[in-house]
């Protein structure tokens, strides 16, 4: 049990380590998503965005870049053998899951921590929104977490890498879009935030967020194999 | 060993289909709102169910795959996906046949059942270049199997995700449509439902039978140190 | 009677509803055909290569009853196969 801790801890601070020296997709992540922020502006041709157009440009956004992300994931992992540095190690195989999908939730939660206060200067004509947005983004995270490492694991290993995560994961993810952008839909709403099922929306990415942590944990070992 | 009993499964799924579909034309009462445009959902309707059952199937031959490492679950799980996604073509087609005669639209976005269905479709579209984007045999076969367990968890939650985002004040035709149908309309649906997983399961059999033939040309290849020809670039799951 | 149960508003007039009902049921039929007409070539894939591989079998046990000493396996499985061929040649 310690050295499955143990091990989650060397390989989580190992990531963020080597991502705060080389600052390599955290920066990249950020400057995509405002980009996009101005992209929408023109391809939309609004300066003020509400409800559900405001909702879709956030989501979308961050998304996108969330794949930039989740594509990179494992590249050092297959470039520096730390398949095998794990296969060989006495511990559960699915702390490498739990220490890579947290290490994700952790640079999502930073991209946002960018990008969204941008999105609210750009489009929003009050911050109101963006307190109880808080859980809805911590929520997504985690299962964009959960299904981009399973799916990124999956895809290191394979010809057209880079092609096979956006492919499969973005149908994988749907559900998930479709909670957070009918929770933030109402928070953004013209006359003020407003709370419409906001609850229920909370329950469905919990419940995807469950589904597909354990479905990644308990599934993970057979994709260490060999 | 596949085609065993394939025929008497197939002169069932042919005969039970014929009765189904007389059912549906000459027992079956018209619907009193939609008329005779009704009568799709006699085809539609459970061809979309037994995809998604196929789908679930596909998911659950992976996880006994994953267990044994036996590689004919891998093919079970194969050719069950396989199935429905043609099956599920099917859905998508008949479906919008339907919404352009009720609605006059080829697409509408207010049918969560359809929605959610071409969402699972696209899903597991993305099998096949998945699957063939692994070049190491076991690999992809496990790869594969861990897709189809992960695809097949995904089914019901999408499809509760996506009938939560209809808002409330579209009607929704086809969940009232099963619910308040007549003992005559259940009893044609229920005999057509069963009609095509029996074809489901006949067409499973028949490619799985393909398969092994295949399989069997290619281990006496291998056994008589014959060539083979111009191979595939792709690595096909194989039964033998 | 059918007259008669049409006369409670249908969505469509029974020609143009019968278009539409036809068409669903007929994609239904051409799908089934087409995969019906893929597994039909593969089955002839199929068949040649078996062709092949007889013809390469019934050889080595020609090469076998010239060379003794060969293995006893060769002359069964490409006895088994002669026998299957001219079965199936007479198809």
């Amino acid at each position: 049990m310690t050295s499955s801790r143990a091990a989650f801890a060397a390989i989580l601070g190992k990531d963020l380590r080597s991502e705060l020296r080389t600052l390599q997709a955290l920066p990249a992540m950020a400057l995509f998503a405002v980009t996009t922020f101005v992209i929408f502006r023109f391809g939309l041709d609004r300066t003020q965005l509400s409800g559900s157009l405001a909702a879709g440009v956030l989501w979308a956004t961050l998304l996108f870049a969330a794949v930039l992300g989740i594509n990179r994931l494992f590249v050092a992992e297959r470039e520096e053998g730390g398949f095998d540095a794990i296969r060989l190690a006495p511990v559960d195989r699915s702390v490498l899951f739990a220490a890579k999908a947290t290490a994700l939730v952790i640079y999502l939660a930073a991209l946002e921590l960018i990008a969204v206060p941008i999105f609210a200067l750009f489009f929003l004509d009050s911050l109101a929104a963006l307190g109880p947005l808080v859980a809805v983004l911590l929520l997504t995270d985690i299962g964009l977490a959960a299904t981009g490492t399973l799916i990124s694991s999956m895809a290191v290993n394979s010809r057209a890498r880079d092609l096979l995560v956006p492919l499969v994961l973005l149908p994988l993810v749907v559900p998930l879009m479709i909670a957070a952008s009918g929770a933030t839909e109402p928070l953004m709403a013209m006359g003020g935030p407003g709370y419409h099922r906001f609850g229920t929306w909370l329950l469905v990415l919990g419940l995807y967020d469950l589904i597909f942590t354990l479905l990644g944990y308990a599934v993970f070992d057979f994709l260490l194999e060999d | 060993m596949y085609g065993k009993g394939l025929k008497p499964l197939s002169i069932a799924t042919v005969a039970l289909l014929a009765v189904g579909l007389s059912l549906v034309f000459f027992y079956a009462p018209l619907d009193a709102d939609q008329g005779f445009i009704q009568k799709i959902f006699y085809l539609h309707v459970p061809l979309a169910i037994v995809a998604l059952v196929g789908f679930i199937v596909g998911g659950i031959f992976a996880i006994f795959h994953l267990r044994s490492g036996d590689s004919r679950w891998d093919a079970y799980s194969y050719v069950s996906i396989h199935i429905s996604i043609i099956f599920g073509v099917a859905v998508l087609i008949t479906g919008s046949i339907w919404a352009k005669a009720s609605w006059g639209h080829w697409w509408v976005w207010d049918e969560p059942t359809l929605v959610s269905f071409l969402i699972v479709f696209l899903l597991y579209c993305t099998y096949y270049p998945f699957r063939y984007a692994i070049e190491d045999r076991e690999r992809q076969a496990r790869y594969a199997s861990v897709f189809a367990v992960t695809a097949g968890a995904f089914v019901p939650l999408n499809f509760m995700a996506v009938r939560m985002a209809q808002s409330l004040v579209h009607p929704r035709v086809f969940a009232t449509s099963t619910g308040g149908l007549p003992g005559s309309m259940m009893f044609t649906f229920l005999v057509c439902l069963a009609a095509f997983a029996l074809l489901w399961v006949t067409l499973v059999k028949f490619e799985l039978a393909a398969k092994s033939a295949s399989g069997q040309v290619k281990r006496l290849r291998r056994a008589l140190d014959a060539p083979s020809p111009g191979g595939r670039s792709r690595i096909a799951p194989e039964v033998s | 009677m059918l007259g008669l149960v049409l006369a409670g508003a249908p969505a469509l007039p029974l020609d143009e509803a019968g278009k539409y009902v036809a068409g669903a049921y007929i994609v239904f039929v051409v799908l089934l055909v087409i995969y019906v007409a893929i597994m039909a070539s593969k089955l002839a894939r199929i068949e040649r290569e078996l062709r092949e591989v007889a013809e390469v079998a019934e050889e080595r046990s020609k090469e076998g009853a010239a060379a003794p000493g060969r293995g006893s396996e060769t002359p069964s499985i490409s006895g088994s196969l002669a026998s299957h061929g001219s079965r199936g040649g007479g198809d």
